[in-house]
């Protein structure tokens, strides 16, 4: 699939602003007494993430003129799901912050529990809007259903522990926890679809009418087009293997690897670990766009998706 | 009803009078939109097709001994479940309930390209000057325009077809043509794996009967033409030699 900048950017974006707002949440609820102007500024930093996210996935959109009409179906569709749930945080968010301000316990409890479900929701329903795609082996299994809520909550986590220093003893363990798992979840993501490339449809379902009476292998003659057609710009992008492996390692150092190590050993420097983990998952979500291949590909040359 | 088509690739010739045709037609219908080029003069012409004609080869098999050609029009299979309809989040894509045929409404379509992620087949592109998704409507604005002759109530796309590959009908009618030539020559979907149940048919290409060509071996091999052997005595080495300083 072609990796589109602005969903990439929106994805891990809204991600970490989704991750933080839940991990502020959930701080709370621990804590009487007014937050402090570090969590403060953390809430505020959580609104403009997710806030930019969301503005910039309306940049991949053809006809931008239509997108209120994508809160309409939210019965069948993950998309309008997502958009729902991420609009009817606002008017959630903004009563929690009033609540926190006045030190309504209460109402603190209430909306927190609501904001972090929320959260979840959101982040879930992005992983499902690829999720649920079947003609996309590589993004319809379980670690892609995992990995968008929980690589947000990860970059929260380290986002929470740049802020709030304060939250050290509490953040400290869970940003290391989450990062542990995270690099878990795409070790187990690597390790099964790089070898099964290719191998979950071949030419020969694609063109299942010619399977009974033509026992021989088929392949492409000609595509039908003498330049490219929106099909071929959309689902035929071409992942070199040199940058596919620079990028990979890429993902590992600044995603994973190198917050890690600045979690565990300098937590003074969880800033830099926050931009560091940011940038990682930059490259792993240009990754899971790049690597993906559609079925339509099999219409195009290709013999196995 | 569920309205759909029976391509057969046993006569198909692969000359993309239907996707022309179908350009045609669709081009200036306000049902589809619009199928827009880009670049047509240029050094990279491209645009919006709803059908598109690629060509296949199968390689021979033990039986056969020689390989075949088979051209695959491929447009909207009107799936029966249709993945591209669910995942709409506008609701600008729809299957109408009484013909079951798929369409786009331009006028609700914000271009966010997502239906044409979850279709296998390739059926939906993006009109990129207007920005909303293009698909075949099966001519939904010439099947029912009562203007029309009776015999030209039918797609664009089978209309043209010359060799009659193309044939348009109700499958839920078992008396239709469609249904009684899919039963007949075991007509499959593409990509069943998926589950979307695609409404479209191909009949597979025919099995052609094989020409014996063993005899015609076995002569030659025992008589060499003349040609070589001339060759295979002392001058016509000798000829062959200086000729080829």
């Amino acid at each position: 699939m072609k990796p589109a900048f602005s969903v990439i950017f929106f994805t891990v974006g809204s991600g970490a602003g989704l991750g933080l707002m839940f991990w502020l949440a959930l701080s709370r609820f621990a804590h009487q007494g007014a937050a402090s102007e570090q969590w403060w500024t953390a809430a505020i930093a959580s609104a403009v993430l997710l806030t930019l996210g969301l503005l910039s996935s309306t940049a991949h959109l053809a006809n931008p003129g239509n997108a209120w009409r994508a809160f309409s179906r939210f019965r069948t569709s993950w998309l309008s799901r997502e958009g729902v749930f991420a609009v009817a945080l606002y008017p959630v968010a903004a009563l929690y912050l009033w609540a926190v301000y006045q030190q309504q316990y209460l109402l603190i409890s209430i909306l927190g529990a609501v904001l972090a479900v929320l959260a979840i929701a959101v982040l879930f329903s992005t992983a499902m809007i690829y999720a649920c795609l079947k003609t996309i082996p590589r993004w319809n299994n379980w670690q892609t259903r995992l990995a968008f809520p929980l690589f947000g909550l990860m970059s929260g986590a380290v986002l929470l522990l740049a802020f709030v220093p304060q939250a050290r003893p509490f953040a400290g363990p869970l940003a290391a926890g989450l990062l542990v798992l995270g690099g878990l979840l795409k070790l187990s993501y690597q390790k099964t679809f790089n070898k099964r490339d290719g191998q979950h449809y071949g030419i020969n379902q694609a063109l299942q009418p010619l399977r009974k009476q033509q026992a021989g292998d088929v392949r492409l003659l000609d595509p039908g087009h003498s330049s490219g057609t929106f099909l071929t710009q959309e689902f035929m992008f071409l992942l070199a293997r040199e940058k596919a492996t620079r990028i990979r390692a890429l993902m590992w150092l600044l995603g994973f690897a190198l917050p890690l190590g600045l979690v565990l050993l300098a937590p003074a420097l969880a800033g830099f670990a926050a931009v560091l983990c940011l940038g990682g998952l930059l490259c792993e979500r240009w990754l899971f766009f790049a690597e993906a291949q559609h079925v339509v590909r099999l219409y195009h040359g290709q013999r196995g998706v | 009803m569920k309205l759909g088509l029976v391509i057969d690739l046993d006569t198909c010739v692969g000359c993309h009078a239907c996707a022309v045709a179908c350009k045609e037609w669709n081009g200036q219908s306000l049902m589809a939109g619009g199928a827009p080029d880009y670049d047509t003069q240029g050094a990279e012409p491209s645009g919006v097709w709803f059908n598109r004609v690629r060509n296949f080869e199968v390689s021979p098999t033990a039986s056969s001994g020689c390989s075949k050609t088979v051209n695959v029009p491929m447009s909207c299979m009107h799936c029966e479940d249709a993945a591209c309809v669910t995942v709409c989040p506008t609701g600008a894509s729809y299957k109408r309930a009484e013909d079951g045929i798929v369409l786009v409404d331009p006028e609700k379509c914000m271009g966010c390209n997502y239906c044409s992620w979850a279709c296998p087949y390739g059926a939906r592109e993006l009109d990129q000057i207007k920005g909303t998704m293009r698909k075949c409507t099966l001519c939904v604005d010439r099947i029912y325009d009562q203007a029309l002759p009776v015999e030209e109530r039918q797609p664009a796309c089978v209309l043209a077809c010359p060799a009659h590959a193309r044939h348009f009908g109700d499958f839920d009618d078992p008396t239709s043509r469609v249904a009684i030539m899919s039963k007949a020559r075991e007509a499959e979907g593409m990509l069943p794996e998926l589950g979307y149940k695609p409404v479209n048919r191909y009949l597979p290409p025919r099995a052609a009967p094989t020409i014996d060509v063993s005899g015609l071996e076995s002569r030659t091999k025992s008589r060499p033409g003349l040609r070589d052997r001339l060759a295979d005595t002392k001058l016509g080495q000798m000829i062959n030699k200086m000729v080829s300083l």
